[in-house]
């Protein structure tokens, strides 16, 4: 026993190199090797090799006999009986090979006990040992089998009470491969069954020298058969792995081969003399038996005439120069999909006549008519019209892909073309333009960035050679909020609408808008003027606007564009700051580009992400354009302008605003207005089009939105620190050379007579306080209500400063103080509309203290207690700044030292 | 293997390989040395397909039975495993076309079957005999 003094896995390997005939003669030697060749998972392999195992109905099985095993022990025999006859009827009788002699002439079909059998091997499971479930399986194969090929009826399970027939018949032989079952511990069985069908014929044909020679083709005389049966022995070469299997394949791929090539001429044949129900069919038929028929398919789709004659379908050229030179249209693509589709039509026809259902034949031919007719088609348009214009280029994609899709839709699908085949053909169509995307996307956006940049640029060109300094003037009655939110309404309606489909009944009419302008009155234009534009400014009659300033132009041609002249022509004032139309026209473009782009996303894929990510460029680009070159500009200049302002300078202070800080509060509020119109278009067109995702906040296009967000917030912050300087110098202006010495006291110039007794606030209040309200209310609306507050209160303080300096630099009289009071009691009442609450006792300390002007000088001591009660000011002024405050009472020199004595005499009596 | 051991400078023995089967299977290793190594994809589930024995390995393997087997389990002792399959394919090569009797005169073992098993044997595998 040399060899047992081997390991068992050493044998086992060794059995792996063995042929299945000496496999058997091995098991035959003794016991112990009967055993290991009968081990069921080396058949299980083999059947694996062969990929007929199916572990999932093995298990089913084993897990089915487990749970009839918990059944009603009563149950059992009816349902076994029941079960056995299935099997009957489900488990053809495999007969032996034709051609083969079969040994042992005497066959005695033997009957046995189904019952006691299933029983048998119930009972094996049970103890659930594959030992014991081979040990009957062995019982119940030599007990049940008289001959060789009896054993490849799978015995215990389907017990045979019918007699076999003698020599089975070949076409039995056929179905050989799909009867097989995949139970554990009998796989040997099953695989005897498949080795004594197939392995003659197979160990046959690998011997052949000829064609002609193998038994194979002599039993079976139908192509059918053939094809079916060369197929099965395909599957059966895969278990080979004996020495020289490498020379067995060789020579059955060779005869596989030359079947095929013969069931292809017919095929052929068949194509060419139009005999598509006929031959056609049933060559196909024939390959696809054999293997899945991929060449008869390739074969047809390569024959297939609309590869050659693609030229009739169109010639790309005819987009181009018709009907004028220069030109390109659409149509002559529209007509030629058309015509594709109408052949596509046809052909799915054709292919439904002559595959079946089993195999899709559209997708490889549609793929091949994708490559060969439909990207030889678009390849020579998009490179011609790259090579002409860009912009056309980009039309051109965005058109003829959207036509493509629309195409891709009529297409028919046939009977084998599957659930997905919508998206098999979407993907298909999309690789035609996939060399092209990334083209497409990068000239969209490098067009769309140039195009802006050159509208910025030619406006700012514009702008220089018109004077620079432009006449601010002054807009402060208009209804700001309600003009921002008519505007804003009307750009969001647009902005729904594809650009391409902008309706323009508005054309002659838009015009009324700007009725305010007296350069613009056309006629019609006044007559009819649109509903939606009638609210904002037709009844207001105050808003001063330069004559002949507003530049007539071209109509505005949509309703936009009649909101954007309205809104243009009371903006004129920021007009060389930046423009309200420029960002729109940038606006527009933009959602062109996005448009063309956005449709490549929808394709899908990677191409669709790119395309995504595109999209997000070109919004990011929109919002660097926009942002820091024309915005920003503005706004620095602005900035700027207010810097350099400088009160004294100025002659003429007729009107209530200081013309610089009154451009730039304008400017907030375009800024603002740009900001909201970028805001509803990142919403509709880019988020609305799921083309980026708002949540992320790593986003570039979110991100890029949020710095342009900051950067007029920065903008606008740093201007309105500005602001404020600006408008308190021109607040110290108004009080330096408005503020009479009379106002406060009537008696200096000595000519009591004209004492004015009026009890109201003075010129220079009144003024001051238009100016400042002037100015806050411009940025009501237009920024947000903390930054709007802040601004407020630090207004209000330092315009409390200021007064506080100012009342310094007066000389009070008594009477005067009349007045001074009126005046405080005017701010105080301007502070409470500002609705600031840390305000209030500021101005209220102010109004207080005006009171220590209006005491009589005989009631020193009533001043004293006033002075010195700090609680009267709110804490707002210490004593000593009251005492100084005091000190500008006009009849201070004469008062002080009763005053003096009254403070410093009471302490000292106190104490 | 050496990796698993780590530097050592002291001899690593190595039990159940005598020197004469030990010399034999270090001359394998020279002669197939500069082999290009195989395939790490060989899991044991996908088993190979036997492929032939060059020629060299085929002298290699005339050797007595006793040799033969001696070379198998140093190969699977050592993990030697072209080796190994040589051999293997070596004692394939030994067992076929021969019947059941011969195989059993080859490798000298004992028919433990009884006659009646014997001929139930024999019938259980005539399915894959030639015919």
């Amino acid at each position: 026993m040399l060899m047992l003094g081997l390991r068992l896995e050493i044998i086992s390997t060794i059995l792996e190199y063995l042929p299945i005939r000496d496999l058997c003669s091995f098991a035959r030697v003794s016991k112990q090797l009967q055993e290991m060749v009968y081990d069921d998972s080396r058949w299980v392999h083999k059947l694996k090799l062969m990929g007929i195992w199916n572990e999932t109905e093995a298990r089913r099985r084993f897990e089915d006999a487990m749970r009839r095993r918990r059944a009603v022990q009563a149950a059992r025999a009816a349902e076994e009986g029941k079960k056995a006859l299935e099997n009957g009827v489900k488990t053809p009788n495999v007969g032996l090979a034709g051609g083969s002699p079969a040994p042992g002439v005497s066959r005695s079909s033997t009957l046995f006990d189904a019952g006691e059998e299933e029983n048998r091997v119930q009972v094996q499971r049970e103890a659930s040992m594959r030992r014991a479930e081979l040990d009957a399986k062995r019982r119940t194969v030599a007990g049940t089998i008289t001959e060789g090929i009896d054993f490849m009826n799978p015995a215990p399970l389907t017990p045979i009470d019918i007699p076999r027939p003698g020599i089975a018949d070949p076409s039995s032989l056929l179905k050989v491969l799909p009867s097989i079952k995949s139970i554990r511990g009998f796989a040997r069985h099953e695989f005897g069954r498949i080795y004594a069908a197939l392995g003659p014929l197979y160990f046959d044909l690998a011997k052949a020298k000829t064609h002609t020679d193998p038994v194979v083709f002599r039993i079976y005389r139908d192509p059918e058969q053939q094809a079916q049966i060369l197929a099965q022995l395909k599957v059966f070469a895969l278990c080979d792995t004996a020495h020289g299997w490498m020379d067995r394949l060789e020579r059955l791929d060779l005869m596989i081969g030359i079947f095929e090539n013969a069931a292809l001429r017919e095929f052929e044949g068949g194509y060419e003399t139009g005999d598509t129900d006929g031959r056609m069919r049933r060559y196909a038929n024939v390959l696809i038996l054999l293997n899945g028929g991929q060449a008869c398919v390739q074969l047809f789709v390569q024959k297939h005439p609309v590869m050659f004659e693609r030229g009739e379908l169109g010639n790309p050229m005819d987009s181009f120069d018709k009907p004028m030179p220069g030109s390109f249209s659409l149509e002559p693509s529209s007509l030629f999909f058309t015509r594709l589709s109408a052949l596509l039509h046809e052909q799915a026809d054709v292919i439904d006549r002559v595959f079946p259902a089993t195999v899709n034949v559209m997708i490889p031919f549609l793929e091949r008519v994708a490559e060969d007719v439909i990207s030889e088609f678009v390849t020579p348009i998009l490179d011609e019209a790259h090579d002409r214009d860009i912009e056309q280029y980009l039309k051109a994609v965005a058109g003829i892909y959207h036509q493509l899709l629309e195409f891709a839709k009529t297409i028919k699908a046939t009977n084998g073309s599957g659930e997905k085949f919508p998206e098999e053909v979407m993907k298909i169509m999309g690789r035609v333009f996939e060399a092209h995307v990334d083209l497409y996307l990068q000239d969209e956006l490098e067009y769309f960035r140039k195009k802006c940049e050159a509208e910025v640029d030619s406006w700012e060109k514009k702008i220089l050679e018109e004077d620079a300094a432009t006449e601010s003037f002054f807009m402060s009655n208009i209804n700001r909020e309600a003009d921002k939110r008519d505007f804003l309404s009307t750009f969001k309606k647009v902005i729904l609408m594809p650009v391409s489909a902008i309706p323009s009944p508005f054309s002659a009419k838009s015009a009324s808008a700007t009725e305010t302008k007296p350069a613009e009155t056309s006629p019609d234009a006044s007559s009819n003027s649109l509903s939606v534009q009638e609210t904002p400014n037709v009844s207001r009659p105050g808003t001063p606007v330069v004559p002949g300033q507003a530049a007539p132009g071209p109509p505005p041609t949509t309703e936009l564009a009649a909101k954007a002249a309205i809104m243009n022509s009371r903006l004129e004032g920021i007009r060389s700051l930046f423009s309200l139309e420029v960002a729109l026209n940038l606006v527009h473009s933009a959602k062109s580009s996005l448009e063309r782009a956005a449709l490549f996303a929808s394709a899908g894929g990677q191409t669709g992400e790119e395309a995504r990510e595109q999209c997000e460029q070109i919004f990011i680009a929109l919002l660097q354009v926009l942002g820091p070159r024309h915005v920003k500009a503005g706004f620095d200049k602005a900035v700027e302008h207010l810097s350099k302002y400088n009160p004294r300078e100025i002659t003429e202070h007729s009107q209530p605003g200081v013309p610089p800080l009154v451009t730039f509060l304008e400017l907030v509020n375009v800024g603002d207005l740009i900001q909201q119109m970028i805001d509803v278009f990142y919403e509709q067109e880019l988020v609305a089009a799921k083309l980026t995702d708002p949540r992320d906040f790593l986003n570039p296009a979110a991100k890029e939105k949020k710095r342009f967000e900051q950067m007029l917030d920065e903008r606008v912050a740093a201007g309105l620190n500005m602001g404020i300087d600006v408008l308190i110098d021109e607040v110290d202006h108004l009080f330096a050379i408005t503020q009479q010495t009379t106002d406060f006291n009537p008696g200096a110039i000595g000519d009591a007579g004209l004492r004015d007794f009026d009890i109201g606030p003075t010129k220079t209040a009144i003024q001051v306080i238009e100016v400042v309200s002037s100015h806050t209310k411009l940025l009501t609306g237009s920024i947000d209500k903390n930054v709007l507050d802040v601004f407020n209160q630090e207004v209000g303080i330092r315009l409390f400063a200021s007064l506080c300096k100012h009342i310094k630099r007066q000389r009070i009289s008594v009477d005067g103080a009349i007045k001074l009071i009126s005046d405080l009691n005017h701010y105080h009442a301007y502070i409470a509309t500002l609705k600031i609450k840390p305000l209030v006792p500021y101005f209220n300390a102010l109004r207080e203290l005006s009171q220590i002007y209006l005491i009589d000088p005989s009631h020193a001591k009533q001043m004293a207690t006033v002075i010195a009660d700090p609680n009267r000011f709110g804490g707002i002024f210490r004593v000593e700044e009251v005492y100084e405050y005091a000190t500008r009472r006009e009849d201070w020199y004469r008062v002080k030292k009763e005053v003096e004595r009254a403070m410093y005499g009471i302490g000292c009596c106190i104490s | 293997m050496l990796e698993d051991v780590g530097e050592v400078t002291e001899a690593i023995p190595i039990p159940n390989v005598n020197e004469n089967v030990l010399k034999k299977v270090i001359e394998w290793c020279e002669h197939h040395k500069g082999d290009p190594p195989a395939q790490a994809d060989d899991d044991s589930d996908s088993r190979k397909k036997s492929s032939d024995i060059d020629e060299w390995d085929q002298k290699f393997m005339q050797v007595d039975q006793e040799m033969l087997f001696e070379i198998i389990l140093a190969a699977n002792y050592l993990d030697i495993k072209p080796l190994l399959d040589v051999g293997c394919k070596t004692v394939a090569n030994m067992i076929k076309g021969k019947s059941p009797e011969e195989i059993r005169k080859t490798f000298n073992i004992q028919n433990d079957f009884t006659p009646d098993e014997e001929e139930q044997i024999r019938r259980e595998n005539e399915w894959a005999e030639d015919r």
